[in-house]
């Protein structure tokens, strides 16, 4: 626009320019003695047309760049109407490549990149725990622990911090489990946010067990669950069975400190926690539950935290050495330690691999745009020979091809976006059990960016080499070869081919990290889990938030198990206090009986489970030794435990464990028997070592909260209105929390859901990887076969025989396919090391894996290459020579 | 037809961008009638600058930078545009001046065996 108006005011003076000149050469000609009026004759005259020195200065400063940039765009349109075949080929592929890494950039971007929405995030530091031992880091500070972090670091950083919760919620009778953060009283203060409705919880506030319960409600749950109704202010509603006061709702943008899940609800501590008897969260050293972040204050860096962080660790080891003694706070960039705290934390790693695959397909999408773009650079170099007779300057040839590329290249990369953006939400639409997972497209300025970096090197990549190429022909020799069209086709053979090689390499590749998950996904699935998943059904309840008293509780279980035993279709039902890989109720400290602790040590935690007495032959895990629990093992009789494998190799080797005694209160006692061993199994994640496990009756040790789990000779899925039903008919305020299959259970986050995503994500990136290498392969075979037209008639009409023809083309292609499965089993291998923490069952250099995919891939290739050859082959010489 | 027409001007053009440069190298800023008129003079009025390649050849130095251009007053008072050398204009002046000196010597042994020309 500018420019335009720019181009009248520069007529303006243009006409002013001439004007001037005028008056100086009529001035000049009166000087030399002629009249006024002899003098302007003379001097327009000499002149000559002004409008024609006006045109001429006009065309002189028009063309500039907006101009030739708007005529290049017009042209390009034109050429890419005229040929419709190659740009729909050319738009799909880079909308496949592109969208491929949109979706993959844009789901990084929501989980690792987006920092948190509050004021100043970049003082937002993640407090990550790292104990010597525990591979994966404990979760988080004990709450004593915490207050002490907080006191101790308040002049340069003040800590704050949250515990999970997944309380059971009833409002306007009906209620469902939320997801909750119970926060410290200065959790939103230090944050720096403003409530959208009420208020937040204040400096102050919840952290002394016993103060009325309140909870604020996050954003999408107030929207969803009260249709964003303002009424809801003071509104009492029961939490975990006690009534609770609704007091704000938490502004928009905050989700949580989570980037993958949005919280439901914010609590006080207090209200999460309302009990301070005995061993809880208030005076535990060993309960690990605040999840902590702080706000250093301006001008503090990281690595001075770090080293002040370092100093506390160190006190706190002196004074509480039996449970502080290992621990380590690190201190890092809060966008580091998504989605979860972990020490070790996989996940930069994952996204960093599937960044690259993402790459790794745009690339062949360039490939194969090269590879047309080539084919029709040459088609077209006769018009470029042409336009550079009439006196184009090279620079504007390649300007022009160049400009067609990027506009093919923008209308691919927006139905990339589209297509991304679809494929991200798809992803983050999966249901993933236990918390609400979010795994949002945030299309960002970030997204945008990449998307359009992505478009403008496929562009220069895929454009500039052909567009060089054709601008390159001589004139003379083009002109002269009689219309055909190739020339120069030495290079350009050598350039398709090694574009080819590149390609069948990248979709080895791809194909070989795609391989590679699905192995593991299999080896996963077919894992022993110490149980027998299938045909189980999990009835998570918590009858205490019906008031109900241990003994109620007690009679409410049994009177349940009887009528569920009664079902059609149910072989046996038991009751326990964790599920395998879904709820686990944490350790507990083991004295082994006449081995004291030493001093300064403290007591192995050991995880365990509370069970009933029909608990193994329900889960089916066997017992090798021993017995299982008896109806007799209640509350009144002596303590027994059973053991896993190797918790009795562990405390016991190379003795039977039967008999043996331990303690989960001190060195002193009181004992507990050891009656039976249970084979080992998976308790935490499908990846961990073999883990130390025992179980205790549950009449031995009371919870209130227990999973009732069904085996059946039925579907599970048909089975569960039934259980409702019966539920309900003892109490229709029924306490379920959750009811899924076991199988659903193990698809959660801690199950298959990570081998699962990785295996789809990847699988399908070597799909692609694989149908943009055929494409290729297929391209660059029959567009050579075509090429050689004439010279295989002539070999032909000589006397080569078909089959030496055939083999000519196919060797031609071998070759190539050899070559990149070379440097793609060399990349793949490079490429695989980053993945030994992600895979389960099979190993990152997996021979079979490689060798296998390397089959596939190179029989489909050779195929690829043997149809175009076929159809040279079978050429009438005739025909060939005639061609063109 | 046009392009064998515009192949001509671009030679013209090209010694012309050359005679610009060195009038206002020689007469420091100058507006285009002076430039002209300067040009006629030093060959001996043999030359006429045709003004519909002037005011091109003129912008088209200015668009690369060579020369720049100012509104002034004449010795007589009249508005008009003055020319004058930039910093890139006299590197490009000395550029050509010595690629000119070498065309020339070069031709002037071609052409010239008996024609002795200094």
């Amino acid at each position: 626009m500018a420019e335009l108006f720019q181009k009248e005011a520069s007529d303006r003076e243009l006409a002013e320019e001439m004007e001037s000149h005028l008056q100086l050469h009529i001035d000049d000609n009166v000087r030399s003695g002629m009249s006024a009026e002899e003098a302007r004759r003379q001097a327009l005259i000499k002149l000559g047309g002004i409008e024609q020195t006006k045109e001429a200065c006009r065309d002189r400063k028009g063309l500039p760049m907006l101009e030739t940039f708007l005529q290049d765009v017009r042209f390009a349109a034109r050429m890419l109407r005229k040929n419709p075949g190659v740009t729909v080929v050319v738009v799909l592929t880079l909308a496949l490549g592109v969208g491929a890494n949109t979706a993959i950039f844009g789901l990084v971007n929501g989980v690792l990149l987006e920092r948190l929405p509050v004021p100043a995030p970049e003082q937002i530091a993640a407090l990550v725990i790292q104990g010597s031992g525990a591979p994966l880091g404990a979760l988080g500070f004990s709450y004593p622990q915490f207050v002490e972090f907080r006191k101790q670091t308040e002049p340069f950083c003040e800590v704050f911090g949250q515990a999970l919760g997944r309380p059971n919620f009833t409002a306007d009778g009906h209620s469902d489990t939320l997801a909750v953060s119970g926060v410290s009283s200065n959790y939103f203060s230090a944050l720096g946010l403003r409530p959208s409705l009420g208020r937040l919880i204040l400096p102050g506030e919840g952290e002394r067990p016993g103060e009325p319960a309140m909870l604020v409600l996050g954003y999408s749950f107030w929207q969803k669950r009260f249709g964003g109704d303002p009424g809801v202010l003071g509104k009492q509603v029961r939490l975990g069975g006690k009534p609770a006061t609704i007091v704000g709702v938490a502004p928009k943008e905050f989700r949580g400190q989570f980037s993958i899940f949005e919280m439901d609800a914010y609590l006080p501590l207090s209200t999460l926690y309302p009990d301070q008897s005995g061993n809880s969260l208030w005076n535990s050293r060993s309960i690990h539950m605040m999840l902590s972040l702080g706000r250093l204050k301006p001008g503090v860096t990281l690595a001075q935290a770090q080293s002040r962080f370092d100093v506390i660790s160190h006190r706190l080891a002196e004074q509480y050495p039996a449970t502080d003694k290992d621990i380590r706070v690190r201190v890092m960039d809060e966008r580091l330690s998504r989605p979860i705290p972990y020490a070790n934390n996989a996940f930069i790693i994952f996204s960093g691999l599937f960044l690259i695959l993402g790459a790794l397909v745009l690339l062949l999408a360039c490939t194969n745009i090269a590879n047309i773009l080539m084919a029709r650079a040459s088609v077209r170099q006769r018009e470029m020979a042409i336009r550079a007779a009439l006196g184009g300057a090279r620079s504007r040839l390649v300007r022009q091809m160049l400009t067609e590329t990027m506009l093919t290249a923008l209308l691919g990369g927006s139905a990339g976006v589209l297509l991304g953006a679809w494929l991200s939400r798809l992803v983050g639409s999966i249901h993933l059990s236990g918390f609400p997972l979010q795994l949002g497209f945030g299309f960002d300025w970030r997204v945008f960016a990449y998307a359009l970096t992505a478009v403008v090197f496929t562009a220069i990549f895929a454009g500039l080499s052909p567009a060089l190429r054709a601008t390159r022909a001589d004139v003379n020799s083009v002109l002269h070869q009689g219309g055909r069209a190739d020339a120069g086709g030495a290079a350009r053979h050598k350039v398709r081919g090694d574009l080819m090689a590149a390609q069948v390499a990248g979709s080895l590749m791809l194909l070989i990290v795609a391989g590679l998950f699905v192995r593991s996904l299999r080896a996963v699935e077919n894992m022993d889990l110490g149980f027998d998943p299938n045909r189980l059904l999990n009835v998570r309840l918590d009858p205490s938030i019906n008031n109900y008293s241990e003994t109620q509780t007690t009679e409410f279980y049994r009177s349940l198990e009887t009528r569920i035993r009664a079902l059609p279709g149910v072989q046996s039902a038991s009751l326990a206090s964790s599920v395998p890989i879904g709820y686990i109720r944490g350790k507990q400290s083991v004295y082994i009986e006449g081995r004291p602790v030493p001093p300064g040590q403290q007591a192995p935690a050991i995880l365990f489970n509370s069970v009933d007495s029909a608990y193994f032959e329900t889960l089916r895990v066997r017992l090798l030794l021993g017995r299982a629990f008896l109806e007799a093992d209640g509350e009144t009789a002596p303590p027994v435990a059973i053991v896993n494998e190797t918790m009795a190799k562990h405390f016991w080797p190379g003795e039977s464990p039967i008999g043996k005694r331990f303690s989960m209160t001190g060195d002193a006692g009181p004992f507990i028997d050891v009656v039976g061993v249970a084979r080992d199994g998976k308790y935490r994640t499908l990846a961990e070592d073999p883990e130390p496990y025992f179980y205790v009756p549950l009449a031995q040790s009371f919870t209130a909260e227990r999973v009732l789990q069904i085996r059946s000779s039925v579907p599970s899925e048909s089975l569960m209105p039934l259980v409702q039903r019966e539920i309900l008919a003892i109490d229709a305020h029924a306490p379920i929390e959750e009811i899924q299959t076991m199988k659903e259970s193990l698809g959660g986050a801690l199950g298959y859901f990570l081998f699962r995503l990785g295996a789809s994500l990847a699988a399908v990136m070597g799909l692609l990887g694989l149908l943009l290498a055929v494409v290729g392969v297929y391209g660059v075979v029959s567009y050579a076969a075509t090429q050689r037209t004439q010279e295989l008639g002539i070999r032909m009409a000589l006397g080569a025989s078909r089959r030496q023809v055939l083999a000519l083309l196919l060797r031609h292609g071998a070759q190539l396919v050899a070559a990149g499965l070379l440097f793609g089993l060399a990349g793949a291998w490079g490429l695989t090391r980053v993945m030994s923490n992600m895979l389960v069952g099979v190993s990152p250099s997996d021979p079979l894996t490689y060798l296998s995919v390397a089959a596939l891939l190179s029989s489909i290739t050779l195929l690829a290459c043997w149809i175009p050859a076929r159809r040279a082959m079978r050429l009438d010489p005739m025909v060939a020579l005639r061609y063109e | 037809m046009g392009d064998k027409a515009a192949e001509k001007r671009d030679v013209w053009q090209g010694t012309l961008a050359l005679m610009v440069l060195k009038t206002l190298q020689a007469m420091g800023p100058l507006h285009g009638y002076g430039i002209a008129r300067r040009i006629e003079q030093t060959s001996g009025d043999l030359l006429a600058v045709n003004y519909g390649t002037l005011y091109p050849a003129l912008l088209k130095l200015e668009q690369e930078g060579y020369i720049s251009s100012e509104w002034g007053f004449s010795d007589n008072n009249r508005k008009a545009k003055y020319y004058k050398l930039t910093r890139a204009g006299r590197k490009q002046l000395n550029k050509e001046e010595r690629e000119w000196e070498q065309t020339t010597a070069i031709l002037a042994r071609f052409l010239a065996p008996g024609e002795e020309r200094s």
